[in-house]
């Protein structure tokens, strides 16, 4: 209890301590000694362990932090030193990543990259100061943790004003919970991937194909090696999620309290392995005011986007005396995460029904032309119909590859062919473009301009080029081709600005991320680009980012979505140079 | 495009109408006949319910306000009714900021036409497109925003406006920005009307 009085004992802004205490209370019982204690030095102790958990009404053993799923919040101050002992009581090695934050090299928490990993029944001490503030997460990166648990929040107060205000500040970690061991699904993931030997297709390939053999037979080709894709059981295993929001099942209802009037900030986190979730509020306009731990330009939307290991802060103005419902719909349709925001407990607004699976189109397999890759998106059901719809998007693949996978290049200002809604970072005619449920906003990319830039403004020293691609017949995602353990590091220069370019050649969205420095992500906003952690791209789109190489070291680079990364879509990345050249070696 | 624009000026004249001028409210209620939005538009009047335009000259006391990015300082008012008050309004910040005076209603009615004029492109988040003048020019006599509402001034980053405001009776009040997502973040604050003995002069 000692550690985790420690935690509970940090200092908390008074003005928000009311919500503070209600938020925490979700996360475990030891957050109820949160006011009672004072604060004391920044220190925290955080335990990994096995914690007996029942979620969808069988009992299971989950992996957890400080004994609760998901773990604890830990409310630093920025600029404080931070001390954090952190103790792997498991059998076998595990570790912590401070997802998102500037931090050295040694203290990033990824084994084999940053240090050796925690043994069992040992403590690690990571030491570094809060450089930054906002909302953050940690997680373990070792094996498959993350998925059985081993995540939790983290909350940096600024030093300065924030550039909005609220008068209640909730929590709200959103994550995919199954009964089956994650290593169980990986191996059957892997193991119905020998099903149908098929090799990775490429739009080229698909083409070629096309052309020796006549398009319809191509085409039937690739539905058919899609379609038996889609039948096996390890797509039943993975879309046999139960959706959380703060460990708290549908049935569960998470509630975060309000008084008409107020403004109630959300800090949504999502700390799935797998699952991407549209985000609504029914009856309230939501103001985006952070994302990834950056402070943007306010954007009024109705729904939103959230990728794996992404984080959007929102203001809502709840006015009336009622219940209203957060529904998190994850981007497959495959259930729903709940909670309520509500006057008094006890109390419930209605939840909406499910809306339709979304069916991806030839748009979404322009690059990649393999049905089947998405095991997420389409059920045998579904894939047929699914296949047959796009004809007329043919076209659109056809040009689409190279003309406009040009993400960043479309600031918006991509003309609409049909009239139908756009958006530059899905490709033309995807199944995968959002559309609000109220009919509304639904946020973009485009809309995200940092409310401050970090850098100045300068042109990229060299392009990078990272094909995002993927081998389904064993269940190997990778990069340009190569999976981890096949390919060389990615050397970057101290000093340099490295432009980005991502080309999606698969059809599943994938949420990158680079660890240790910030990711400007090029929406056409120019010194307003925002400033992210991790960028998500959509399959057949191009999409650019930049990074200021400011952070020597040996820095882990990859695809969020937790079984791509452990299959290979990875990177080690070494910043060569700089003021600690010693440890880049 | 000219169905889109016919909107905006639909939604800038009804705008217009109930916050531009006391007598738009006032045709409202007892004299329909008139053309509210064209007095509006002209700027004919400068009186509101809640007060009016003051003169400089008579102003009952200063208050400076600090406009930042995206938040004022004070964050709250105290005026007493009746007081004339010249508001001295600094932008300290990199984006554009208004300084409205009015009631919760109003508020909502100039977030709605502000935000027609951003996705118009005739304002940005730092301040009026200089590449659309006459669209700025025409849509801004149209909303009678900026430079016609009386109790209101957009001030752009590193500028400073005058506003001389007349209170009238005490009533519940806030002053604002509609900029779109600043209200809605926390731009705005109560005007707390101290003194209440006074309220009904």
């Amino acid at each position: 209890m000692n550690g985790e009085q420690k935690i509970m004992g940090r200092r908390h802004p008074s003005s928000h301590g009311r919500a503070l205490s209600k938020s925490l209370a979700v996360v475990g019982v030891a957050s109820a000694l949160l006011g009672a204690l004072p604060s004391l030095a920044a220190t925290y102790d955080l335990t990994i362990g096995k914690t007996k958990v029942n979620i969808t009404g069988k009992e299971s053993t989950a992996l957890t932090v400080n004994g609760t799923l998901p773990g604890p919040t830990l409310r630093f101050k920025e600029g404080e030193d931070l001390v954090i002992n952190v103790t792997n009581t498991l059998d076998v090695d595990s570790s912590i990543h401070w997802h998102g934050l500037i931090l050295p090299a040694a203290q990033d928490g990824v084994p084999g990259l940053s240090f050796d990993g925690i043994e069992p029944g040992t403590t690690f001490t990571y030491r570094f100061p809060a450089q930054q503030s906002g909302t953050y997460w940690f997680h373990s990166h070792s094996g498959l943790q993350e998925q059985a648990g081993v995540y939790g929040s983290i909350v940096i107060e600024p030093q300065n004003r924030e550039p909005f205000r609220y008068d209640r500040d909730y929590v709200v970690v959103l994550s995919d919970w199954h009964d089956t061991r994650p290593e169980a699904i990986l191996a059957n993931l892997k193991k119905q991937s020998d099903y149908y030997n098929y090799d990775q297709r490429t739009l080229m390939s698909f083409f070629d194909d096309a052309a020796t053999n006549g398009l319809d037979a191509t085409l039937a080709d690739r539905l058919a090696w899609g379609g038996m894709r889609m039948t096996p059981t390890d797509i039943a295993d993975i879309s046999g999620y139960t959706f959380l929001v703060n460990g708290k099942s549908p049935a569960q209802n998470w509630t975060g309290l309000f008084e008409p009037g107020e403004r109630v900030r959300l800090r949504f986190i999502n700390a799935s392995a797998m699952t991407y979730f549209d985000v609504r509020v029914p009856g309230l306009e939501m103001t985006v005011v952070q994302a990834d731990g950056n402070n943007v330009q306010p954007v009024n939307v109705d729904e939103f986007r959230i990728a794996v290991a992404e984080t959007y802060d929102v203001i809502l103005r709840p006015t009336e005396d009622k219940a209203y419902t957060i529904v998190a719909e994850p981007m497959a349709r495959t259930g729903l995460a709940r909670a309520t925001l509500a006057p008094r407990e006890g109390m419930a607004g209605p939840v909406p029904a499910q809306r339709k699976r979304p069916l991806l189109t030839m748009a979404d397999m322009g690059s990649g032309a393999m049905a089947g890759m998405d095991h997420n998106q389409m059920p045998q059901d579904d894939a047929a119909p699914a296949a047959e719809a796009p004809m007329s998007g043919m076209d659109h693949a056809a040009m689409g590859h190279t003309a406009m996978a040009n993400g960043a290049m479309a600031n918006g200002a991509m003309p609409a062919a049909d009239g139908a809604r756009q958006d530059p970072f899905y490709a033309p005619g995807s199944g995968l473009l959002p559309t609000a449920a109220n009919g509304g906003k639904f946020l973009s990319y485009a809309d995200l301009k940092a409310q401050k830039p970090l850098f100045e403004d300068r042109p990229a020293t060299r392009e990078i080029e990272v094909r995002l691609t993927g081998n389904m017949e064993r269940y190997i995602w990778s990069i340009n081709g190569k999976k981890y353990s096949a390919a060389d590091p990615i050397r970057l220069q101290y000093g340099e600005r490295v432009r980005f370019k991502f080309v999606n050649e698969t059809m599943m969205t994938h949420p990158m991320h680079l660890h240790g420095m910030w990711s400007l992500l090029d929406n056409g906003s120019g010194k307003w680009n925002p400033i992210k952690h991790t960028v998500s791209i959509a399959p057949g789109t191009t999409v650019y980012t930049e990074v200021e190489v400011d952070a020597p070291g040996k820095w882990a680079f990859h695809c969020h979505l937790l079984y791509h990364m452990a299959t290979g879509m990875f990177r080690e990345v070494i910043v060569e140079g700089g003021p600690q050249t010693a440890q880049a070696n | 495009m000219p169905v889109q624009f016919s909107k905006t000026f639909v939604a800038a004249f009804a705008v217009a109408a109930l916050s531009g001028a006391g007598a738009a409210l006032a045709a409202a209620s007892h004299d329909s006949g008139q053309d509210a939005g064209e007095a509006a538009a002209h700027g004919h009047s400068d009186a509101l319910p809640f007060g009016e335009v003051g003169l400089a000259a008579e102003a009952d006391r200063t208050i400076e306000i600090a406009m930042k990015d995206n938040y004022f300082e004070p964050e709250a008012l105290e005026i007493r009714a009746g007081e004339t008050v010249r508001f001295v309004i600094r932008n300290g910040g990199e984006f554009l900021h208004e300084f409205n005076i009015g009631t919760s209603d109003l508020h909502r009615a100039h977030q709605n036409e502000m935000k027609a004029m951003m996705e118009s492109g005739i304002m940005t988040a730092t301040g009026m497109n200089p590449d659309m003048p006459n669209m700025a020019h025409s849509a801004m006599d149209m909303s009678g925003h900026a430079h016609d509402d009386p109790n209101s001034v957009l001030v752009e980053p590193g500028t400073t406006r005058e506003l001389v405001w007349k209170f009238a009776a005490a009533t519940d009040l806030k002053f604002a920005c509609n900029v779109p997502g600043h209200y809605e973040s926390g731009m705005m604050g109560d005007i707390r009307f101290v003194k209440p003995a006074q309220a009904d002069s």
